[in-house]
């Protein structure tokens, strides 16, 4: 164990990615203790500081909520990697870290001559980790992504949303968190395979691929003889919001008939239209019409503390204030507050798993440049005539 | 154990990362066969543990009922239904299937005896199940200080819900996702896809994979505490943060983008297919006036900035999908990423099987599974360019691999393993088959 005994606190990651999923992957890295690095392009930063989280673009690249949360836990340098000399910054720093993450349009780090190619030789044991919309190959591979066509394209969308509307995206960044969640995964399995056979590689992650693997139904029912389609919500409204019942899987055998207790409808209970979970899938909506009767006067989360009490796999749609009041997470100090010297303080979602003996750090994402003396001055060893010579010249 | 490789012409032949590394997988559903399901892809021996009194939910009903015929291949549940089901087949590739019955003393204790010779165990269950077999983590712990325990579960090990039950579509609206899903008029939607299943299986990948970096160091095992709704928030993480700083709650807004306009999916040639674009830059404004041959729309006012077009976006739609509506998804796609604008098909389920990039890539495995036939499986999100990918081996028959588990792992002799069948201990039929 290093010394400071973080999972891993003796691993460097120099981050040239930005926006949502290479950052993504980088902000996990850096929770497990790893030393990151994030390379911005100086003057504007990561495009995620102008990205505002409302409607409107951030008013300060220091305050954008989407940078603040996929930044945590990093160093940030600013470099002009398009010089020739930061890209000779670049490939020293490269040569001192274990993983190299970027997001760049496939070829467009070759042309600097900063490929994997290039690198490899000068450091065989570096994982280098490439995260785009589709991948290093391919005849999508120049094409343009973004969270929306990464739905669409993965054959996830089309069976998203109601029957009679259009197909519905996801809300959020949902694909290119997961996206980032691959290169996290793929990026451990290299460096886990590096501990025990000795070498580094080329790590390819694609948005649309990610998608492709989140698609779960639809491709194996199709070739089984039955397309999944756009269906009615499984959702009833409750007195403040939307719950779903949760009684068509998962269920014991007498929770039918408490629910028809529960919900003063005695005569349900031998009804064969309701009385197997696969009758209640079978009839979800007239299901839904029934019990809407009695949810309608209820409080969502009342309603899934009590179907859940007679186990069912009850939900409650919560919003995201919910969130911060729900005992669970409470409980679990999932929520984090974090200060910032610009945003001030905010709660963030904390640690999306934890490791017994693992310390996970809860620090703040960097101002652009902060760690400029620190990695420049004190890791290459430059000297202040030099800093404000790279200054001077806009490299840095 | 015996592996076939991915073989790629301009790589050297290198062991895949995982080889040697053996999982006691204890999952079901989703989540946690998702995860098993990855890892073996990379190399890793799987040891899929199921009762004959409790499969795995995916093998569906030991007798099915005519409503669940749908879940099986061509809807006939055939000899053995348990080895058919299509979630099962999908789900479980590249997995041995061993029966134990936990809740007698002699399955309980060829439990223990396998996570003594296995790197990890990672399971689903309702949080307090394992526990309450006395299987947890102290007690396996003690008898494999190595194993490295991955528990995922709907609330997390703690806490006051920890037992709570939950399926991929629960946890979408327990952890704020359906809040901020749906169609302009603001009504939460779920996906249809349980989204927060393959979520959690693509992330506990790399958890398990830090627990064993960190046993290299330490010697030691460890736990690992997923909870599937804490990883569904993290999904959100900017809104939370906002809504912290600002009060602003977020809310469904359809295809919309809180910056970029035109954004969204447009009607194409034939039934129900969609074309999506996301415009955002001027650069891409530019391309997509030119790709749609309406040049003079670029020097339009109204539509010069990103603020403009995104205040008369709903003009825009109606100009672009008179144009979509001329033409196939696929054939909008290449018009306009040719003009440098970011669009993809809407791909349908039949598609997305033959969809020319995946092929290239050689993203679909080709399974001929014994009772279920041929089909075209999922694989990785990932490439590494030294660690080959293991071609899918089907997923296996209930039980189908109690001989090598306890005969060849174990060291169990034919007799024993046969006293042990005879006993109900272990089997290769569900137990409610053979009951009145």
């Amino acid at each position: 164990m290093p010394e400071n005994g973080l999972t891993l606190g003796d691993v460097c990651v120099l981050d040239l990615s930005e926006d949502i999923a290479g950052p993504f992957c980088s902000k996990l890295l850096a929770g497990l203790g790893a030393e990151v690095i994030k390379v911005e392009r100086p003057g504007s930063g990561d495009v995620s500081r102008h990205a505002g989280a409302g409607l409107g673009a951030s008013p300060h690249p220091e305050q954008s909520a989407l940078f603040l949360y996929l930044n945590t836990g990093k160093k940030s340098i600013s470099l002009d990697i398009t010089s020739q000399t930061g890209a000779a910054i670049l490939r020293r720093l490269a040569r001192e870290c274990d993983i190299l993450l970027e997001s760049f349009p496939p070829g467009y780090l070759e042309r600097l001559d900063l490929g994997y190619a290039a690198l490899e030789p000068l450091h065989p044991g570096l994982i280098y980790t490439s995260v785009t919309p589709f991948g290093q190959s391919g005849p999508y591979r120049d094409f343009k992504g973004s969270e929306l066509i990464a739905q669409a394209m993965g054959g996830l969308m089309q069976t998203i949303g109601l029957p009679d509307r259009e197909p519905l995206k996801i809300g959020g960044n949902a694909a290119c968190y997961t996206t980032g969640m691959s290169a996290f995964s793929a990026t451990m399995i290299a460096l886990y395979a590096r501990h025990v056979q000795g070498y580094g590689q080329h790590v390819d992650v694609s948005a649309m691929e990610t998608m492709a693997v989140a698609q779960i139904h639809s491709s194996i029912h199709h070739q089984f003889g039955r397309t999944p389609s756009r269906r009615e919500s499984p959702l009833v409204e409750a007195k403040d919001g939307w719950v779903s019942p949760g009684l068509e899987r998962g269920v014991r055998q007498d929770t039918w008939v408490r629910v028809c207790e529960l919900i003063g409808r005695p005569d349900l209970k031998d009804n064969p239209a309701f009385n197997t979970p696969e009758a209640r899938r079978e009839h979800q909506q007239d299901l839904l019409a029934i019990l809407s009767g009695w949810t309608a006067t209820q409080p969502k989360e009342e309603i899934y503390h009590l179907f859940q009490e007679l186990r069912s796999v009850a939900g409650y749609v919560a919003t995201v204030d919910d969130l911060f009041t729900s005992r669970q997470l409470v409980a679990r100090q999932f929520f984090q507050v974090i200060d910032h010297p610009v945003a001030g303080k905010a709660l963030y979602p904390g640690a999306p798993f934890t490791i017994q003996g693992h310390a996970w750090p809860h620090t703040r994402a960097p101002l652009l440049g902060e760690h400029n003396g620190e990695i420049y001055g004190g890791r290459l060893g430059l000297s202040t005539a030099d800093l404000a010579r790279l200054r001077g010249a806009g490299t840095i | 154990m015996q592996l076939q490789m991915t073989r790629t012409l301009e790589e050297p032949m290198t062991p895949p990362a995982l080889a040697g590394l053996r999982i006691l997988d204890m999952t079901q559903i989703a989540a946690g066969p998702y995860a098993t399901l990855l890892l073996g892809f990379m190399g890793a021996e799987i040891i899929k543990v199921e009762s004959c009194s409790r499969m795995d939910i995916n093998r569906g009903l030991a007798r099915p009922t005519p409503e669940t015929y749908r879940m099986y291949p061509q809807g006939i549940p055939g000899e053995r239904p348990w080895n058919r089901s299509a979630h099962h087949i999908h789900r479980n590739v590249n997995k041995r299937s061993v029966t134990l019955d936990l809740a007698s003393a002699q399955g309980k204790e060829l439990f223990v005896k396998l996570t003594a010779i296995c790197d990890a165990l990672i399971e689903n269950y309702r949080a307090s199940v394992l526990d309450r077999l006395g299987l947890g983590y102290p007690q396996l712990c003690a008898v494999n200080p190595r194993l490295v325990y991955v528990k995922i579960s709907s609330q997390g090990a703690t806490g006051p819900e920890t037992d709570y039950g939950s399926l991929g579509s629960t946890l979408e609206q327990t952890a704020g996702l359906a809040s901020i899903t749906g169609y302009e008029d603001g009504r939460p939607l779920m996906t249809n896809e349980t989204y927060p299943d393959p979520v959690v299986g693509t992330l506990a990948v790399g958890a398990l994979m830090a627990a064993l970096l960190r046993r290299h160091r330490t010697g030691k095992g460890t736990f690992i505490d997923l909870s599937q709704r804490e990883v569904a928030v993290a999904l959100l993480g900017e809104a939370v943060v906002d809504y912290s700083r600002s009060g602003r709650l977020a809310a469904p807004i359809g295809n919309r983008h809180p910056l970029m306009a035109p954004h969204g999916v447009y009607p194409c040639q034939g039934d129900d297919l969609w074309v999506a674009i996301a415009v955002g830059s001027d650069a891409e404004w530019r391309g997509l006036c030119h790709a749609i041959g309406q040049p003079e729309l670029a020097e339009d006012a109204r539509f010069a900035t990103l603020p403009g077009r995104w205040q008369n976006q709903r003009a825009l739609d109606d100009m672009l999908s008179a144009w979509t509506r001329g033409h196939s998804h696929y054939q909008a796609m290449h018009i306009l990423q040719a003009h440098g604008v970011p669009a993809g098909p809407v791909v349908t389920a039949g598609e997305v099987l033959g969809e020319p990039h995946l092929e290239a890539r050689g993203f679909w495995d080709t399974v001929n599974h014994p009772e279920a036939g041929t089909y075209r499986q999922v694989s990785t999100p990932w490439r590494l360019s030294k660690s080959p990918r293991r071609a899918a081996s089907p997923a296996p028959g209930l039980g189908e691999h109690n001989g090598y588990v306890l005969g060849e792992l174990l060291g169990l002799s034919g007799q024993e393993i046969a006293m042990l069948e005879a006993k109900g201990v272990i089997g290769t039929r569900p137990v409610s088959m053979d009951e009145p």
